[in-house]
């Protein structure tokens, strides 16, 4: 049995619900039509996407602390099957956005995070590649404007937040 | 000279992220030999960055991930030209990011202000597409024929869609979220036959690497196994996360039903390049980015050279 745990304001229902297509949220009637299509779920009995709604409706924000709703993997088979085209891969990612401030968030998405802001690439370029480019007679692409990265975001404050941020948990490799 | 030969060339703005051209370069190597043989050039912009990648950052920050898709979108607006993103996750995140935008003055507004600090502007209008979207719409089947000097008649393979370049279909602008047929014909066109196997349009399972591996491989194993049961010799991809899983991969993921088997996997503009008579130059890259040999499989193709 799942017990769900309530709290006092609807700060995460409502956060959500202002987030662009977190409306979306209010057309699902909790038939369990996405868990049926999931395929985590057919492997994992705890992954249940009908369930992650019913959670999110009644601001439960305990999935945002939950490793569970970082195995989804936004494959949306299940937004294809909803008869109410509710965007639930969308609404679960808005789950793990919650999750940052306490570090439920895989150390892999976090570096992958920091090297976008920090070179505006999630990979390292090595000189061996650029050599390999140059012989296989592919154009230089240049170096991404990390400037103005760092300005548009600015507002937004992503670089201040990971800089505080540390997983709670490892996790597997970054490839 | 044939005359397609001497017309000006039609020119995409080339989207490249991180994968393909600095990981996986033998796709970018393919895909613009295919196009040149059609009379397409890629010209990228310097002005681009990581998409960024649908998987992850978004769970990161949301609105930092559309922000910085949505500067990727402004920049391609710029060039005045169709831009095309070979992978499927920067295709995602460009044309999920556009759509938002088309959909949401809200969302639109507040990003223009952002955009405004480094004089870009995003208006929605840019058409973001995939390779397949040029090969099937803008190309054509007819016109493709025309290039296959080497058919793979005797080929049976396993068209791998993957998620993000299908999904969701009023951003992606594909035929069919459960059963596209855009790849399948391509791969028909090839004189190959193309495998008919179960949960066609599964995940491969990398999205999760990052955060269960164990997981991950299970659901890469079960896509495997499916499509050994159809007697295909090959899988051909289009995303360069789906061919890092089920190839660069692959040994984690037969470990778990078979450690003996294993099938090739051919980026799909590799297929096409070998059918378009190119076999040398897939051979050249096989030995560094494939480690399932493809040797044996390009030795069947009769005729081939």
């Amino acid at each position: 049995m799942v017990v769900l745990r309530s709290t006092s304001d609807l700060a995460f229902r409502n956060w959500v619900l202002e987030q662009p297509e977190g409306e979306t949220l209010l057309r699902c009637y909790q038939c369990g039509r996405c868990t049926s299509a999931c395929p985590v779920a057919a492997i994992d009995n705890a992954f249940n996407p009908r369930l992650f709604l019913q959670k999110i409706l009644l601001a439960d924000e305990s999935l945002a602390e939950e490793q569970l709703v970082w195995t989804c993997l936004t494959c949306e088979q299940c937004e294809v099957r909803c008869p109410e085209h509710v965007k639930i891969p969308h609404l679960l990612i808005l789950a793990k956005v919650r999750g940052l401030a306490g570090g439920n968030t895989p150390q892999g998405a976090l570096d992958r995070a920091r090297a976008i802001l920090a070179s505006g690439r999630t990979i390292m370029v090595s000189e061996s590649m650029l050599k390999t480019r140059d012989k296989m007679g592919l154009p230089d692409l240049g170096q991404p404007p990390i400037g103005q990265i760092a300005s548009v975001l600015k507002e937004i404050g992503l670089a201040k937040k990971l800089e505080k941020v540390e997983s709670v948990y490892g996790g597997g490799s970054n490839e | 000279m044939e005359v397609g030969a001497m017309s000006k060339a039609q020119t995409y703005t080339y989207f490249p992220g991180c994968m393909i051209p600095f990981r996986l370069p033998h796709f970018e190597l393919a895909a613009r030999a295919v196009l040149k043989k059609l009379n397409i050039e890629l010209e990228a912009n310097p002005g681009h960055s990581c998409c960024p990648e649908p998987t992850t950052f978004t769970g990161v920050d949301f609105e930092a991930w559309i922000t910085l898709a949505a500067r990727n979108v402004a920049v391609s607006e710029t060039t005045g030209l169709e831009t095309v993103a070979l992978c499927s996750g920067c295709f995602h995140t460009l044309a999920v990011a556009n759509h938002m935008i088309q959909e949401d003055e809200k969302l639109k507004g507040r990003i223009n202000e952002r955009l405004k600090t480094v004089g870009l502007k995003v208006t929605g209008d840019l058409a973001v597409k995939n390779i397949l979207h040029v090969l099937h719409e803008d190309v054509g089947l007819e016109r493709i024929k025309k290039e296959i000097t080497h058919p793979l008649t005797g080929l049976k393979i396993a068209p791998h869609y993957g998620c993000h370049v299908v999904r969701p279909l009023e951003a992606t602008h594909m035929d069919d979220a459960e059963q596209p047929t855009w790849m399948d014909d391509l791969i028909e066109v090839t004189g190959a036959e193309v495998a008919e196997f179960e949960d066609k349009m599964s995940c491969c399972g990398a999205p999760i690497m990052p955060s269960d591996e164990d997981k991950a491989f299970t659901l890469t194993a079960q896509r495997i196994e499916k499509i050994r049961a159809s007697g295909a010799d090959a899988i051909v991809v289009v995303c360069p996360t789906c061919y890092t899983q089920m190839e660069m991969q692959q040994t984690k993921a037969t470990a778990k039903f078979d450690p003996e088997y294993s099938i090739p996997v051919l980026y799909l503009g590799e297929l096409l390049a070998i059918s378009m008579g190119m076999k040398d130059m897939v051979i050249s890259n096989a030995r560094r980015y494939h480690r399932v040999k493809v040797g044996p499989l390009l030795e069947r193709i009769g005729g081939v050279a």
